[in-house]
């Protein structure tokens, strides 16, 4: 699903540097990034996504070449092939329950929204436990309520590549273990490649594989990481 | 979703298409109601006594269309209209006004006065004032007078022919290209009329000052044209006098021994003879012809008023 | 883009009452200067219009302003009165037509206009109900006098006294409404018309009562000299003037005296109308007033009163404008987030910047919409707004 070969990444400004020489991530598996902040775990899953670019080196999601792409492809790209669930919802506080779920299907015409849409955003709304509110906006729903309307909206489009970055980070442990219930049911039901990055490391468990991004990163310009190493961890990690 | 796009879309352009809105106000219509009628149309003429009415209809011929609405019967210089007669007169393209305070009515009601036409204007210098004027006042406001001028003016042939050709040159306002015709009609009328004078003249000459009464004060204009020694009491040929007014008669005869009694219309048949029998006056008809006569016209009546004083014995 | 304005839609009724404000900022600052420039445009031609209708008035010598007024708009600034002789001048001249004005009493707020016949056809004036002025006491109304006065054909209408003080003077004559004149959106509707010579009744300048050479007035005779008779006050001045004693109404003194207000004169052609001006430029008494010229020099004052006065909405405008220009550029930066988050799940761009810039957008069209409705109805009812006002 995803193949990364001698990808470098920098900000520009600062000492962030992120050296990739080789990552591969097969379809159907679920993936757990993890590592101190700053390692650059949300920057990866934002070239994975196509996001942002590499300064050097390749990423390819699902066969396509994302680093190569312009930006408008890119956002096709993304709004066909990947969903995403934010640490912190980004749901449009003006916006309906209902309304935030079909939100891909109206910011890009590579999407129509039409009933067979609206039924399915039912289904997921009724699969997560939130069909009775619908109707309402942001504000006055529970942390928990918002994350699994976020989840929603990700899925609605059917992505074969599920991209989340921190998911459980702002929930209490009843609601954590209810949208990774809700998660990892969906995905192994719909054979959904799933990439978290989490710093909870309570929930490894439930991976088929961790990245340790201790490996990639190298903190200052001197030393480089090993290669060799990362990917040792990355055979040898538990299947 | 749709429909809101298009109901903003459509909403704008209806906007902006209506405000090309309609047009301001519509313009007033203005102009002095001075209307003169086509050449095909006769002049709608209203007169406020039978003489002028009679002159009209002379001089105007097919023209003019003379209308005199007072009801037979009825003095017309005391005749109220009612509303609905005001409005006939306000009809008219020609109001033909007799003048000297005659038609009191006129001051009283809202005729236009583009077409109100006094023809004795020509001669207000030679208006009667009459003797009997009353004169009132109101306490604060102090002393005002109601002049009583007389106004039977056409009794003095002469004045008739002057009330005749204003009529005429009215009509020759009126009615472009029509002078030749109108000329000649009232040439024909002042030749009438002058027949009248003649032989009123020489009826006063062969009757020479004799002292005559009148039952009513209306012949000042005939009694200064022929300088007639004529003096009024005010009988009303339908009424018999009160003991008063025979006083008054007794009075007045008192130096004027008179033997003719000039009266508008014929008197009741008692008074005509106890003026004969008491007063030994005898009573002529010289009627003024204000209204229209029971029969035949102005002319006709002015004849038999001459016939009828010609027709006096000489004393 | 259907999608997108939808969220656009939400947005600006998410946030209601931000919008409403801007909105209304918006519609304000458009439609303040373009309504006023179309009431004032729709004033000044109505104002004109009926000036130029008239092409000469002829007064006392005073204010030409107020004779204007007066003469075409019934204002209750009476000018100094001239009098009859003024109209018999005129028509002597044989210049112009003459119609005479006195238009000085009221019947509760609504002016009394005494004048002829003539006037009704000079202003192309048309009955509506019952019939036009006949008889001395007859009143026709205007369409909008009979309804503020609530009375109609064969009502009556009382003339107000001018002053509560008033016993001596100008006493309350009551007149039978003969008739009800067609709407004409003039100042005419508002007026009770009569015959000027029942105005002079009004005044007091003509009156009716018992006559006093007969025997049954004799309480109210005061006392006799020779032939003149003295009535005290017990005469009973009527305040009706009926069929019944139409006969006994007289006006004491010589009528060319008696006062009026102005009079119109219609010369047929500009020529006449310049020969009879030029009689009244060394004329002592009277003024003659070209009411167009009058109305000009008006409307001058008001259009450049207006000018400030547009200037400074445009100032407040523009201010305005920024304020909410900065109000949208705020905006905008407080959406970063969201903007972001639509890029992130992969917005296009063009989707993206819609949803951005709907709030301006929105904001300006609804406002400028909301303009352009204001302007047209102020168009097409304009001049009832302005009649409102200036009641």
């Amino acid at each position: 699903m995803i193949r990364i070969d001698g990808l470098r990444f920098s900000y520009g400004e600062g000492d962030f540097r992120l050296w990739i020489p080789e990552l591969a991530v097969e379809a159907g598996t679920t993936t757990a990034f993890i590592g101190p902040s700053g390692s650059g775990k949300t920057t990866l899953l934002n070239l994975i996504a196509g996001i942002i670019r590499p300064e050097t080196g390749r990423v390819e999601t699902r066969n396509v070449e994302v680093s190569g792409m312009s930006d408008e492809e890119r956002r096709r790209f993304r709004i066909t092939t990947v969903g995403l669930v934010f640490q912190e919802f980004e749901l449009l506080e003006y916006l309906t329950v209902l309304d935030n779920i079909l939100l891909p299907y109206r910011i890009h015409s590579a999407l129509t929204l039409d009933s067979a849409v609206r039924e399915r955003a039912g289904s997921l709304a009724e699969r997560v436990g939130i069909s009775d509110k619908l109707g309402r906006h942001p504000r006055r729903l529970s942390q928990g309520e918002r994350q699994r309307v976020a989840v929603c909206r990700a899925v609605l489009t059917d992505p074969p590549l599920l991209l989340t970055d921190e998911p459980t980070g702002n929930l209490d442990p009843v609601n954590r273990e209810r949208v990774l219930d809700i998660l990892f049911d969906y995905v192994k039901e719909s054979g959904t490649t799933l990439v978290s990055v989490t710093h909870d490391h309570e929930i490894l468990p439930r991976f088929g594989r961790v990245v340790d991004f201790r490996e990639f990163h190298s903190f200052g310009e001197a030393g480089v990481a090993s290669g060799n190493r990362a990917e040792d961890r990355a055979n040898g990690g538990a299947s | 979703m749709l429909s809101r796009t298009k109901f903003t879309g459509v909403a704008l352009v209806c906007a902006i298409a209506a405000c090309g809105g309609p047009a301001p106000d519509s313009d007033v219509e203005a102009g002095a109601d001075t209307s003169t009628p086509d050449a095909a149309a006769a002049l709608l003429v209203y007169t406020t006594n039978y003489p002028l009415a009679y002159f009209a209809g002379r001089i105007g011929g097919d023209r003019v269309q003379v209308e005199f609405p007072t009801p037979p019967g009825i003095d017309p210089a005391y005749w109220t209209p009612s509303a609905g007669e005001v409005e006939a007169y306000q009809q008219a393209d020609v109001v033909l006004l007799n003048g000297a305070g005659y038609e009191g009515w006129v001051a009283k009601t809202s005729l236009a006065e583009s077409k109100l036409v006094n023809t004795s204007a020509g001669f207000q210098d030679l208006y009667i004032v009459a003797e009997e004027a009353v004169l009132h006042t109101h306490g604060p406001e102090g002393e005002h007078e109601h002049e009583n001028v007389a106004f039977t003016t056409w009794l003095d042939p002469q004045l008739a022919i002057e009330h005749a050709r204003a009529i005429r040159d009215v009509f020759a306002e009126r009615l472009p290209g029509a002078e030749p015709d109108l000329q000649s009609a009232f040439a024909v009328l002042e030749r009438d009329l002058g027949e009248i004078d003649a032989r009123l003249e020489a009826w006063a000459e062969a009757a020479a000052g004799q002292p005559l009464l009148a039952s009513h004060p209306v012949y000042q204009y005939l009694a200064r044209r022929y300088d007639l020694n004529l003096r009024s009491v005010h009988f009303e040929p339908d009424e018999v006098p009160v003991t008063g007014g025979w006083r008054d008669l007794a009075a007045l005869m008192q130096g004027h021994a008179a033997d003719w009694m000039l009266w508008e219309a014929a008197p009741l048949e008692e008074v005509r003879d106890r003026l004969a029998s008491d007063y030994g006056v005898g009573s002529v008809v010289f009627d003024p012809c204000g209204n229209r006569p029971d029969s035949g016209d102005y002319l006709a009546t002015m004849r038999a008023n001459v016939e009828a004083l010609e027709g006096l014995p000489a004393s | 883009m259907r999608d997108t304005l939808y969220l656009a839609w939400r947005y600006l009724a998410f946030h209601r009452v931000k919008t409403g404000i801007l909105v209304a900022a918006i519609t304000l600052i458009v439609f303040l200067p373009v309504g006023l420039r179309v009431i004032v445009d729709q004033s000044s031609r109505q104002l004109t219009a009926r000036a130029e209708a008239t092409p000469l008035a002829i007064g006392a010598k005073g204010s030409p302003t107020e004779l204007t007024l007066n003469t075409l708009y019934f204002s209750s600034d009476v000018p100094a009165r001239t009098t009859y002789a003024a109209a018999s001048e005129v028509t002597a001249t044989r210049l112009a037509s003459a119609i005479p004005m006195y238009v000085r009493f009221r019947v509760r707020g609504q002016p009394i206009v005494g004048t002829t016949l003539e006037y009704f056809g000079f202003r192309g004036l048309r009955i509506a109900e019952g019939r036009q002025i006949a008889v001395l006491g007859d009143a026709v109304l205007g369409s909008r006098a009979a309804e503020r006065l609530g009375v109609g054909t064969g009502g009556h209408v009382i003339s107000s006294p001018e002053s509560v003080f008033d016993i001596a003077g100008v006493y309350p004559l009551r007149m039978p409404v003969v008739g009800v004149l067609e709407f004409s959106d003039s100042a005419d509707d508002d007026a009770v018309f009569v015959d000027v010579k029942t105005a002079w009744v009004i005044e007091g300048l003509g009156h009716g009562h018992q006559d006093l050479s007969q025997p049954e007035a004799s309480s109210g005779v005061l006392r006799r000299e020779g032939n003149v008779v003295v009535g005290n006050a017990s005469v009973m001045q009527y305040n009706e003037i009926t069929p019944d004693n139409i006969d006994s109404f007289h006006f004491h003194g010589d009528l060319s005296d008696f006062p009026l207000t102005a009079v119109i004169a219609v010369p047929p052609d500009q020529r006449s109308s310049a020969l009879l001006q030029g009689r009244y430029q060394s004329a002592e008494l009277r003024q003659v007033v070209s009411p167009s010229e009058v109305m000009d020099e008006l409307l001058d004052t008001i259009l450049t009163v207006e000018k400030f006065v547009i200037a400074g909405a445009v100032t407040v405008g523009l201010a305005t404008l920024a304020t909410a220009f900065l109000v949208f550029a705020l905006s905008l930066r407080l959406r970063r987030r969201e903007r972001e988050t639509l890029f992130k799940i992969g917005g296009s761009r063009s989707a993206v910047a819609t949803v951005m810039t709907s709030e301006i957008v929105g904001v300006l069209a609804v406002g400028v919409l909301l303009a352009l409705l204001l302007t047209f109805l102020t168009q097409r009812y304009g001049d009832v707004i302005i009649r409102t006002l200036i009641r």
